[in-house]
């Protein structure tokens, strides 16, 4: 892939130039080093134009309608005059490495509009770096001039917790299932929700959206949630017929209003920015670890003396540790 | 005479083993891609305790077949499916195979007609008259028929999604021939629900199509009661890579739901389940193909006396057949032709009513006059030389046809079990049960042919030296597209606009108010000249365009690779590459136009995902400019153009330009799909870099995409 200077990458998103958005995008998602560094320049470039958008994260079980609720929010906004970002990550095959990036195929009526940028990304190796990744991206859209954030993430493994402390609003999407598929949505994941929808309400599952919505309600009443001034709605929603979609947006507006003036969201996002800088931090030190030259002499013969019992995992470790920091303050 | 010991099965065994040097006799046995074990002989012990044996043709179960005599009454129905161009070439065609032997007319229409557009509309530019025939106005469909008395030759037509208008068209069509709609024979596909699941031309969501069905049902059973109101198929499952049991199961399931649908309303089972009939695939499994048919039958015959059926024409299945086009080849083509009679054979001894055998070109473009004339005589030949015609079941009473009847049926009960607890087949094709099973199929199928596993002759085990490419048949689409559009546009100026918009507003009340029968309201509205286009918009209004959910399979394709040394290399040139870049190999797998076959497309991207590509599958139906802005917006390496319904010279170059607009000619755009060799030339000189036809393994295809990428070649 060709590359650019940093200047043309800045210039190229403040100006909304979908291709250099797109090249962006690209860079920070680059698993070089050089190309890591030069995104920390860019980044740096863009912060000030950031932070004028609504960050909305959007979780829940696979198939509960997630990217076709994106799709009929999208749709939404769109009337509304609002310029919408969507970033959808996708979890990587440990197998393979490679993945099918299949969400933006479900938004295809948000396709081909400039007022819309969707953008796949696959989730890669690390935890680490989908949050890094995920939040460069979304600051790069906010540079653009998108006013309007969505990230999808499946609410399997751990990607939804990294996306909840990137976003203003976090929204738990639910299928219209009382029975055996909501206990299937981790606890966890609802104390994190600012709001839950339960998707599907039409044609055959009606009903049991009805009740699903039902069965929720009084779950989360029992739950503690931490969010003052807030009474966490759970609303019934198609994505495909698009009933509810506007109330799901009101609400977002709400909250975002509720929050502005309690002062809430800012400390979120004061909070988010420590935790980003945190994350940084480690991430740089694994990095350097994984590719300290002293530490991959050692590694190999370490590890398969650990495994074979003939050395103690706590040994092995300070041992790498100290190869680790001898090489650091030269 | 010494009176020696009868032998055992113990010992044929020992006999068997001694040959074998010491592998056991089951070695030999070989699994059918359902999981069915054929043995290598078969005893009376194995069809002892069969409740289907010694039955009779033209008796319940019906397992030997409709009718007592078969073929020695009367010989099945030669019918071929055809339809290109215009109206008027169709005509001729059809002409011409009646006249050569062919018995009925079976209209293959094109996709825009397909999906309800008209000639004229922008999302079909590269469609029109390619694929099939295209249909816009009463006009055309009376083109189509013009000296073809509809009162006498049965019609068959291929239609599901804009069912209502060209079956209303049809009507008025025979109307202005003079004859009345309770004279009309013939059959129309109108079965939606394989649509979502396999074919892709369907319009509306799932629910206001079922009524579409529901109302043809009940209007037909009025006023046609000649007319088969739904072929249902099973055909369209196998060729998307559903293996035998998969097809005959979701297919009855599906059987099962249109009956449900058509009781509810109130009708009575026996007053439409004659009218009935069905469609399935024979493929390469010779002995499994006949084995379904039959099995077909029980189990219809089961399901429809739990639906309280009386009447035996309402129990007994009767069945249209069709070769498989995927089993034929485009290397070595003549070689098809064997394929094509190995399975209308089987497609005879099952006991089809009617069948249509394919081309030997198949897998370059549609037919020729001379591939049709083969394909035609290859019937002709087993109805009038072979002396097959004679004997009703002529497998009957075999141990192993009766064996694997049996087997097969209850393979099929298993997997109707699994979609009942999935409440029918609505509800699972809506949660993407079927879809799973059969895209797992496909996948796994297609990577034991790349990888030689299964011998496919002529394309990965004797394959010819040097071949030349066979005459391509093509259509000139930008010339039949000007032709439907002036048509279309002498239609407009001619007709009582007010009539139009009152029917037009009938049918869009009628949409929405769920009151008032949509076949008799197309009907009225065709007669008027409103165009197919219009009245699919008329609902459309209220019902929507259904967007399918596209979704693919992982890990199988790589799974039958796994220690295969070249899809090692394969995967570490892949790594190799993402190393150096900083990021997988990043390719957008795209369908343009109306072109819904999508096997292809997602056997591509499940298999290059497994060998570690990052894979951008695109919804159905893009048109070049929506794909140029994914390829931008995702910043792919690669666009992949899957192509198989002729639209490639349209299509590809116009989507080279779009990405040249967007400044994103770096993106590297390869094809593959059905393109004649003939074509070859020209889509390179508009800048695609490489071309994948049929029969191309993944391992190739993927390595040389990695160099494309990487600028190697
Ligand atoms: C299967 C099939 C169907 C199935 C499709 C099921 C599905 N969901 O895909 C069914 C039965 C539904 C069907 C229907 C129709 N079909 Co059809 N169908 C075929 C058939 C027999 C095989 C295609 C196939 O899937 N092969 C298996 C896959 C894996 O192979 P493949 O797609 O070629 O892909 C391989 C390579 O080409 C390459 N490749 C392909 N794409 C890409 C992309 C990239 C990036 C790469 C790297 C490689 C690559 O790699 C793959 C692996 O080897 C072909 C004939 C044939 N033998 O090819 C006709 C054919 C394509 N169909 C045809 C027609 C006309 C139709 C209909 C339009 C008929 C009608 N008028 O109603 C309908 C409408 C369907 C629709 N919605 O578009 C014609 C098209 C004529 C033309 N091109 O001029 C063909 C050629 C048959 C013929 N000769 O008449 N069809
Ligand atoms: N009936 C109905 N089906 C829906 C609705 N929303 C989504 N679906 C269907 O549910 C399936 C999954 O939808 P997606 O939007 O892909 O779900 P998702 O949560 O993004 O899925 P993953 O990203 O794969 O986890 C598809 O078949 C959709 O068509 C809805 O409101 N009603
Ligand atoms: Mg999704």
């Amino acid at each position: 892939m060709p590359r650019f200077d940093t200047d043309t990458y800045v210039q190229g998103v403040l100006n909304g130039d979908r291709r250099m958005i797109a090249k962006t995008i690209t860079l920070i998602e680059s698993t070089l080093h050089r190309d890591e560094e030069q995104t920390q320049d860019i980044i740096g470039q863009l912060l000030p134009h950031c932070g004028k958008s609504i960050r909305v994260g959007v979780t829940g079980p696979p198939g509960a309608g997630k990217s076709t609720f994106i799709e009929a929010l999208g749709l939404h906004l769109l009337e509304n005059k609002r310029r919408v970002a969507v970033l959808a990550v996708d979890p990587s095959s440990k197998l393979s490495g490679g993945s099918v990036l299949g969400d933006k195929t479900r938004m295809g009526r948000l396709m081909a509009n400039n007022d819309i940028f969707i953008r796949p990304s696959a989730a890669g190796e690390t935890l680490g770096g989908v949050a890094r990744k995920t939040r460069e991206t979304l600051l790069v859209l906010e540079a653009a001039g998108f006013d309007t954030v969505l990230v999808e993430t499946v609410g399997v493994g751990q990607s939804e917790t990294v996306v909840a402390d990137m976003t203003d609003f976090f929204l738990l999407v639910a299928l219209p299932n009382a029975g055996d598929e909501l206990q299937g949505i981790k606890r966890g994941i609802m104390e994190m929700a600012d709001a839950v929808v339960v998707n599907k309400a039409d044609g055959p599952f009606e009903d049991s959206a009805k009740q699903a919505a039902h069965v929720l309600r009084s779950a989360l009443q029992l739950m503690h949630h931490p969010r003052p001034d807030w009474d966490l709605p759970v609303l019934l929603i198609s994505a495909r017929t698009g009933l509810g979609i506007d109330e799901v947006w009101k609400a977002i507006l709400r909250f975002q209003g509720a929050m502005t003036a309690n002062g809430v969201l800012q400390a979120r996002r004061r909070e988010q920015n420590l935790e980003w800088m945190t994350a940084l931090v480690r991430e740089e030190l694994s990095r350097q670890f994984d590719t300290h030259s002293e530490v991959r002499y050692l590694l190999p013969e370490l590890r398969r003396k650990v495994s074979d019992g003939r050395m103690t995992a706590v040994r092995a470790a300070s041992m790498l540790m100290q190869a680790f920091s001898v090489g650091q303050t030269t | 005479m010494s009176e020696s010991k009868k032998p055992s099965l113990d010992d044929w065994k020992a006999a068997t083993e001694k040959g074998l040097k010491g592998k056991p006799a089951s070695s030999l046995e070989w699994s059918t891609p359902d999981g069915i074990t054929i043995k290598t002989v078969y005893t009376k012990a194995d069809v002892e305790n069969l409740r289907s044996q010694d039955t009779l043709p033209g008796f319940a179960p019906y397992l030997r077949g409709p009718h007592t005599t078969m073929y020695a009454g009367r010989p099945w129905t030669i019918r071929q499916y055809a339809g290109f161009s215009t109206a008027e070439e169709s005509n001729a065609f059809y002409r011409r195979t009646l006249a050569g032997g062919g018995q009925g007319v079976s209209v293959a229409f094109d996709l825009a007609t397909h999906r309800g557009y008209d000639s004229d509309h922008p999302r079909v530019v590269g469609d029109v008259g390619k694929a099939g025939v295209a249909i816009d106005s009463v006009e055309d469909t009376k083109v189509l028929f013009d000296s073809i008395p509809l009162g006498t030759i049965s019609v068959s037509m291929t239609m599901n999604g804009a069912v209502l208008p060209v079956l209303a068209s049809y009507v008025i069509a025979a109307e202005e021939q003079g004859v009345p709609q309770d004279q009309l024979r013939g059959t129309i596909q109108n079965d939606i629900l394989k649509e979502f699941m396999v074919r892709n031309t369907f319009i509306y969501p799932p629910t206001p199509s079922m009524r579409i069905v529901g109302d043809i049902i009940e209007y037909a059973s009025k006023h046609m009661p000649l007319f088969n109101t739904i072929s249902i198929s099973g055909y369209h499952m196998q060729e998307a890579g559903a293996d035998a049991s998969l097809e005959l199961a979701y297919t009855l399931a599906d059987g099962k739901d249109y009956v449900k649908t058509a009781v509810e309303r109130g009708m009575g089972v026996d007053d439409f389940a004659g009218r009935l009939s069905f469609f399935f695939a024979i493929g390469m499994n010779f002995y499994l193909e006949i084995a379904k048919l039959r099995a077909a039958r029980m189990l219809w015959c089961e399901i429809m006396e739990d639906f309280g059926a009386k009447k035996a024409s309402s129990k007994m299945l009767r069945t249209h057949c069709q070769t498989s086009g995927w089993s034929l080849t485009f290397q070595d083509p003549y070689n098809n032709v064997m394929r094509t009679t190995i399975e209308a054979m089987a497609a005879v001894f099952g006991g089809t009513q009617s069948l249509h055998t394919n081309a030997l070109d198949e897998a370059i473009a549609l037919p020729t006059d001379f591939s049709a004339r083969i394909a035609r005589n290859t019937q002709l030949v087993l109805q009038e030389e072979a002396h097959i015609t004679h004997v009703a079941d002529p497998w009957g009473g075999s141990y192993m046809m009766e064996s694997l009847t049996q087997q097969i049926a209850d393979k099929a009960r298993e997997v109707m079990k699994e979609v009942d607890q999935a409440g029918g087949m609505v509800k699972a094709i809506e949660a993407g049960l079927p879809q799973r099973r059969i895209e797992e199929a496909s996948a796994r199928r297609q990577a034991n042919i790349d990888r030689g596993l299964e011998t496919i002759v002529g394309v990965n085990k004797y394959k010819p030296k040097d071949e030349k490419a066979i005459d391509a048949f093509k259509v000139d689409n930008k010339a039949v597209r000007l032709s439907q559009i002036d048509r279309i546009n002498k239609v407009k100026a001619s007709r009582d606009q007010s009539k139009v918009n009152a029917c037009l507003e009938a049918l869009t009340q009628a949409a929405a108010s769920g009151k008032g029968n949509l076949l008799e309201l197309s009907i009225n509205a065709m007669r008027v000249r409103c165009t197919l286009g219009e009245v699919t918009q008329a609902m459309e209004k209220i019902f929507g365009r259904h967007t399918p959910h596209t979704s693919t399979v992982s890990g199988v394709y790589g799974k039958v690779w796994a220690d295969d040394p070249q899809w090692l290399d394969l995967k570490k040139d892949v790594d190799a590459f993402a190393a150096k870049e900083g990021r997988r190999p990043r390719m957008l797998v795209v369908k343009m136009g109306q072109d819904g076959h999508d096997r292809g497309a997602k056997v591509i991207a499940s298999a290059f995902a497994d060998a570690g590509f990052d894979v951008d599958l695109a919804p159905l139906f893009q048109t070049p400019e929506e794909v140029a802005e994914q390829a931008v917006e995702n910043d792919v390496h690669v666009v992949g153009v899957s192509t198989l319904a002729g639209a490639h010279n349209t299509l590809i170059p116009q989507l080279i330009q779009e990405l040249k607009k967007k400044n994103a000619e770096d993106v590297v755009v390869v094809c593959g799909g059905v393109i004649p060799q003939q074509d070859y030339e020209e889509l390179r000189a508009a800048g695609v870099a490489d071309i994948f036809g049929p029969g191309t393994s993944v391992a190739v295809s993927a390595r040389r995409v990695i160099q494309r990428i990487s600028g190697q070649i």
